[in-house]
């Protein structure tokens, strides 16, 4: 508490404040202090009417909810002391309702202050109050008005002096808080134009964002469209051979693919491709592979050529595969490779030419019966080491006989807890089959590595074909 | 001199030592991340002799085939000698399924493989 004895220098008064919060009573304090002013605080409305009677403030500031005795009953009291009525009294109010104004007028308050407040606007207010000094006698002589607010009837007691001097601060006050709102609204105004204009911004983002999705999504069907003119047609008809294929790319662009088709009158050539990888690059090396693996009789074909006098010849698989491991060398080594199986098989005698470019062995069901066969043949992938003579191999087939060819995606395919199907249990699967149709036992294999796969379904191309030798 | 994130690296004698961290080396990321900071530790030596240790390797993809042939070319190109270490059985599968087996020089651990360079 200040120390109330001290008289007020030039220009400053003497202000007793009723302020049950410490802290707000503190620094009020310490602004009045500031400007010159003399302070006595009390923390509640007797206490503050005590130090008042004690010795007459020139200015009364109280809060309003106190204990003891609110800032009405304080003001009440002071109204009514003949001997302190003259002094102003400023209540502090938050002026959430407007009965609040009704009962500060009731209680003789000659001035409001909504909270939170700018400490130059109270010494604003204090200004102006002092420097119209109110008139006792009319004040005494005040007649009782009655005031309906909110369906309510207020008998209020006040002076003319004391009702103007509150509406001006009530005005006043209005004022303010509509300024504050002018600026905050106009700062939300601003806020809004910059969120329009990166809403519109993001519009035009996104537009973008759809026009090359959407070209992607065309550039990637028609690669996808590209690849399948890399595999046989849907009914392949030759003369002795049944052939039966399924293909399930795990993505829309694959690596794998397979073709069989005839290379000349005798012969037809099978294979099954597997470029390593997923996704744009290893389906674009996927087709630049396809262009050499082609029956047509053509520039790029790696499988037949034209003699000088107009025959055809059908290179041996090991002349295809040690040409693809060179054409495929690149200086620097892109990382993607290519396995291969690539058989030649002779129609009338059953006789298989095969090769191996890393590729897993292909399985063989006798008809006679017995145990499925394995038969690979050495050699690394393509592309992967240069200069490499391929091994063929031959295997004579019986009449009757299936083989099939296939991609790693088959032994390989993995179960929810990575356990590979396996090559065991994938030539007993194609076993399971061979007493019907050739292409029910290729449409059982693949459904038998979407099952050991589930729920995920295959990680991997799945490539598998098979052919019956039927003389 | 661990900076990596996919391989440790140490060196012993001449021999660049890279042990695999990753216990799968399936996706694409992976292997780019592992292409780039094999590339790093390498450096600039031309025909370096390197061992790579797959101890900690449990699954890896056929793509990552791709990669050790890019390191064999590197590595031979310059006279200098790829071993390999610590392949386990579902691993060597991988290997075999290409033929891979008999281009790469496989042994059982570090300790065997780095015997192989004196």
């Amino acid at each position: 508490m200040a120390d109330g004895s001290s008289a007020p220098p030039a220009g400053g008064v003497d202000v007793l404040i009723a302020e049950d919060s410490r802290m707000q009573a503190k620094i009020l304090q310490k602004r009045l202090t500031d400007a010159g002013h003399v302070v006595r605080w009390a923390e509640n409305g007797a206490l503050a009417l005590d130090m008042a009677r004690e010795r007459r403030p020139e200015i009364i500031i109280s809060d309003i909810e106190m204990p003891v005795a609110t800032g009405y009953d304080f003001c009440k009291a002071v109204k009514t002391d003949p001997a302190l009525r003259s002094v102003p009294f400023i209540l502090l109010s938050t002026l959430s309702d407007p009965i609040d104004i009704i009962r500060g007028l009731d209680a003789g308050a000659d001035n409001y202050v909504t909270k939170p407040y700018e400490p130059d606007y109270l010494l604003g207010r204090m200004r102006a109050l002092l420097a119209t000094p109110l008139g006792g006698d009319d004040e005494a002589a005040a007649a009782t008005l009655e005031v309906s607010l909110a369906g309510q009837k207020f008998k209020v007691k006040a002076g003319r002096q004391q009702v103007l001097n509150l509406l001006v601060s009530t005005f006043e006050n209005a004022v303010t808080k509509n300024q504050e709102l002018v600026v905050a609204n106009q700062e939300l105004s601003v806020a809004r134009d910059s969120l329009q204009k990166t809403n519109e911004e993001l519009v035009t983002l996104n537009a973008e964002i759809s026009r090359i999705n959407s070209q992607m999504v065309r550039d990637l069907e028609a690669a996808a469209k590209v690849q399948r003119s890399l595999l046989p047609a849907d009914q392949v008809a030759l003369p002795s051979l049944d052939v039966a294929w399924r293909y399930v790319p795990c993505q829309s662009l694959a690596g794998d693919f397979l073709n069989v088709f005839p290379l000349d009158e005798e012969r037809v050539g099978l294979f099954v491709v597997d470029v390593s990888g997923h996704g744009v690059p290893s389906s674009l090396m996927a087709v630049t592979v396809g262009r050499f693996l082609t029956p047509k009789v053509a520039d790029s074909s790696l499988l037949v050529r034209q003699a000088a006098d107009g025959r055809v010849v059908v290179a041996s698989p090991a002349e295809v595969a040690t040409q693809l491991n060179k054409l495929f060398q690149a200086d620097e080594f892109s990382g993607l490779y290519f396995t291969m199986l690539y058989g030649v098989l002779h129609l009338p005698s059953g006789r298989l030419d095969y090769v191996s470019g890393g590729h897993p062995a292909l399985v063989r069901i006798p008809a006679a019966g017995g145990p499925p066969e394995f038969h690979g043949a050495e050699g690394f992938p393509i592309a992967f080491v240069p200069d490499v003579q391929y091994e063929q191999k031959s295997l004579q087939l019986e009449p009757g006989d299936r083989i099939y060819l296939y991609s790693d995606g088959v032994p390989e395919a993995m179960d929810k807890d990575r356990e590979p199907y396996g090559e065991e249990q994938m030539a007993a699967c194609i076993a399971g089959g061979r007493g019907g149709p050739l292409g029910g036992s290729v449409a059982a294999l693949l459904e038998a590595v979407e099952i050991w796969c589930r729920p995920e379904g295959p990680l991997d191309d799945v490539t598998i074909l098979g052919v019956e030798w039927r003389p | 001199m661990d900076q990596f994130r996919r391989i440790q690296t140490g060196k012993k004698g001449d021999v660049f030592m890279v042990l695999f961290k990753d216990k799968k080396i399936l996706d694409d990321t992976v292997l780019d991340e592992i292409r780039g900071e094999l590339t790093q530790f390498l450096g600039k030596a031309s025909g370096p002799d390197v061992l790579l240790d797959f101890s900690e390797v449990e699954f890896m993809s056929s793509a990552m085939l791709g990669l050790l042939g890019q390191l064999h070319r590197k590595v031979s190109g310059g006279q200098g000698r790829l071993r390999m270490c610590g392949i386990r059985p579902e691993i060597f599968q991988v290997f075999k399924l290409t033929n891979l087996d008999k281009l790469f020089s496989i042994h059982k651990d570090a300790p065997a493989a780095l015997a192989t360079f004196t």
